[in-house]
């Protein structure tokens, strides 16, 4: 079991009229090697909630346990924790600064107190994990693309071996291929054994590769569900600035029609399975 | 002539190291030939590093050709006297909508580009109502931008630019850091900029959906035009815009995927809706049934 949340609140600005409800009484569990996704509009609370799981910021209220401990108690290391619980913020490559790629990555497990050679080893690891080509690891970060900037953040943060991986919109600003591979990615180290949890605007990208699927609204969880059953009720996601994959419309459209397809469809594959069924009789090329 | 004319672009920046040496010399944008016609829509694509934003940059004078030569609205940009007529023909707006705003309140935000203009104060005031009513934006006037939406911001950051009364506004990756909605907000109002007020549209993305209303779509690649045609046409060459890092529209994608399991499907089929009908045309429905009309028209995503 890693993660207990129960009832988090943060409140910005409590007992002022400014006072804004970030998190709203939000409880949860998370078990050890799901993939959750998490999606929300602009400001509903997923990145403050993000935050909250490695201890980067505190709640106003409520408690959060990762394997067992409260992570608020007096004893607790929460500085531990955020090697556990592993963030990779949005444009993770505006955050690396040092002069090649190998010693940026080094300066996490550095930081955790390991010795040189342990951190390097570590930071060998990750690039090799994150698929960065050698000829690569001692030129300067910037001179990287823009995809394979991001690998090297990703690897900055995987060096510290978190269990726990949490990446904020990893594929912002990347091209169609650019994105299926920093998604193929996750996917592998998912199946690798890190819990992972994508935060992410493109419903396409939770659709195709999630196993759980979490909603925000205005700082509460509202749905907590698989993809298929969440996106079944795209109306209620459209009044919260979200929408569907274009295949559930299709899929729902089609039902209109009466033709008996399966509307939890989610995926390219799901609903051609769907959809060729329809012409199972043989009528195919029926002109 | 069209409102944007380039020819033989190239663009060339210097690689320098840490001590300033000479590290090489990248060629971004290549030998670039466009002409693009007063009042259209399109859209350019290529992967990340393909030289798109920097193709764009030069059409409204942010950058000069190295060689080659581009021309907005009749005017040469390596002039620097023309300048300021570029930047208020040709309005450019940018991926983070927070990077574009400078005003504490949503309408002196939109009245600062007119104001730099040197337009009258009384003619401000009628250009922010006008933009701000195109972008929907009107009941926020007196907010303040830092707590509206992205897709809000966004559309605030295009009422700035309208309200310089631009004939072309070209739209660097305005959806990129936006959620579902947001999106939608800035296609719809750049399509109805493109429909009802005539202003020619450049729309660079990363969303092969936001592209099948263009009237052309150009693909980048290696800082050279790799593809151009309709979106139809574009998109019925999946292979090749694979082997560009790009891909096609979900719908368009299931499309090939049912033609591969043997449905007989026409090419390029850009749209759910067009899929849809392709499905019901080889199921026998009768889509005119009113039943159906009703319930789909529900829909309205």
């Amino acid at each position: 079991m890693s993660f207990i949340i129960n009832h988090l609140s943060h409140i910005y600005g409590e007992k002022t009229t400014l006072e804004v409800k970030a998190l709203d009484d939000v409880s949860m569990k998370i078990a050890d090697g799901e993939f959750i996704g998490l999606i929300g509009h602009t400001g509903s609370g997923k990145s403050t909630f993000v935050q909250h799981l490695n201890g980067l910021m505190k709640a106003t209220s409520g408690q959060i346990l990762y394997n067992g401990e409260d992570i608020y108690d007096k004893s607790y290391d929460r500085v531990k924790l955020r090697y556990h619980v592993g963030l990779v913020f949005q444009y993770p490559e505006h955050q690396l600064f040092e002069e090649s790629v190998f010693k940026d990555v080094c300066f996490g497990p550095k930081n955790m107190g390991l010795s040189e050679k342990e951190a390097e080893l570590k930071a060998y690891e990750a690039l090799k994990k994150v698929k960065l080509p050698d000829e690569y690891f001692y030129v300067s970060p910037f001179d990287l693309s823009g995809g394979q900037k991001r690998r090297v953040a990703i690897a900055g943060v995987l060096a510290m071996q978190p269990d726990v991986l949490i990446l904020d919109e990893p594929t912002a600003g990347l091209d169609p291929t650019g994105r299926d591979e920093i998604l193929e990615l996750i996917k592998e180290l998912h199946e690798g054994g890190k819990t992972i949890i994508l935060v992410s605007h493109s419903m396409d990208d939770v659709a195709n590769y999630v196993e759980r699927l979490l909603v925000m609204n205005r700082g509460k969880l509202v749905m907590d569900s698989s993809p298929g059953e969440v996106f079944r009720r795209f109306r209620e996601l459209q009044g919260m600035g979200l929408a569907a994959p274009e295949v559930t419309y299709i899929m729902h459209k089609l039902n209109v029609f009466e033709l008996p397809v399966n509307i939890r469809a989610t995926t390219i594959d799901e609903a051609a399975d769907s959809i060729m069924s329809l012409f199972k009789g043989g009528a195919t090329g029926a002109r | 002539m069209g409102i944007v004319e380039t020819k033989d672009l190239t663009y060339e920046y210097i690689r320098r190291d840490e001590e300033g040496n000479v590290e090489g010399i990248t060629r971004a944008v290549d030998g670039v030939t466009m002409s693009i016609e007063e009042g259209d829509f399109i859209a350019v694509l290529g992967s990340n590093g393909s030289g798109k934003s920097t193709f764009a940059k030069h059409l409204n004078a942010i950058l000069y050709p190295t060689e080659g030569s581009v021309f907005v609205d009749g005017k040469d940009t390596s002039d620097p006297a023309n300048t300021w007529d570029i930047r208020q023909r040709a309005g450019m707006i940018f991926q983070n909508p927070d990077n574009q705003i400078i005003g504490n309140v949503v309408e002196e935000d939109v009245g600062f580009g007119p104001e730099n203009m040197g337009v009258p104060t009384d003619e401000i005031w009628v250009r922010v109502e006008e933009a701000l009513k195109t972008l929907n934006m009107y009941e926020f006037r007196k907010h303040s931008p830092n707590k509206l939406s992205g897709g809000q911001k966004q559309r605030v950051a295009i009422a700035g630019v309208v309200a310089m009364h631009p004939k072309c506004i070209i739209m660097d990756e305005p959806t990129a850091m936006l959620d579902p909605l947001g999106r939608k907000e800035v296609i719809r109002a750049a399509r109805a900029l493109n429909d009802v007020e005539g202003v020619t549209i450049i729309l660079i993305t990363h969303y092969m959906e936001e592209v099948i209303y263009a009237d052309k779509v150009f693909v980048m690649d290696k800082g050279k035009i790799a593809m151009q045609g309709s979106p139809r046409e574009i998109f019925s060459r999946p292979e090749e815009l694979k082997k560009l890092r790009l891909t096609v529209p979900q719908a368009t994608l299931l499309a090939y995927e049912l033609k591969r399991r043997g449905l007989d499907l026409p090419e390029g089929i850009l749209s759910g809706d067009e899929l849809v009908r392709e499905i019901c045309l080889r199921t026998g429905k009768d889509m005119e049934q009113e039943k159906y009309k009703k319930a789909l028209s529900e829909f309205a995503n």
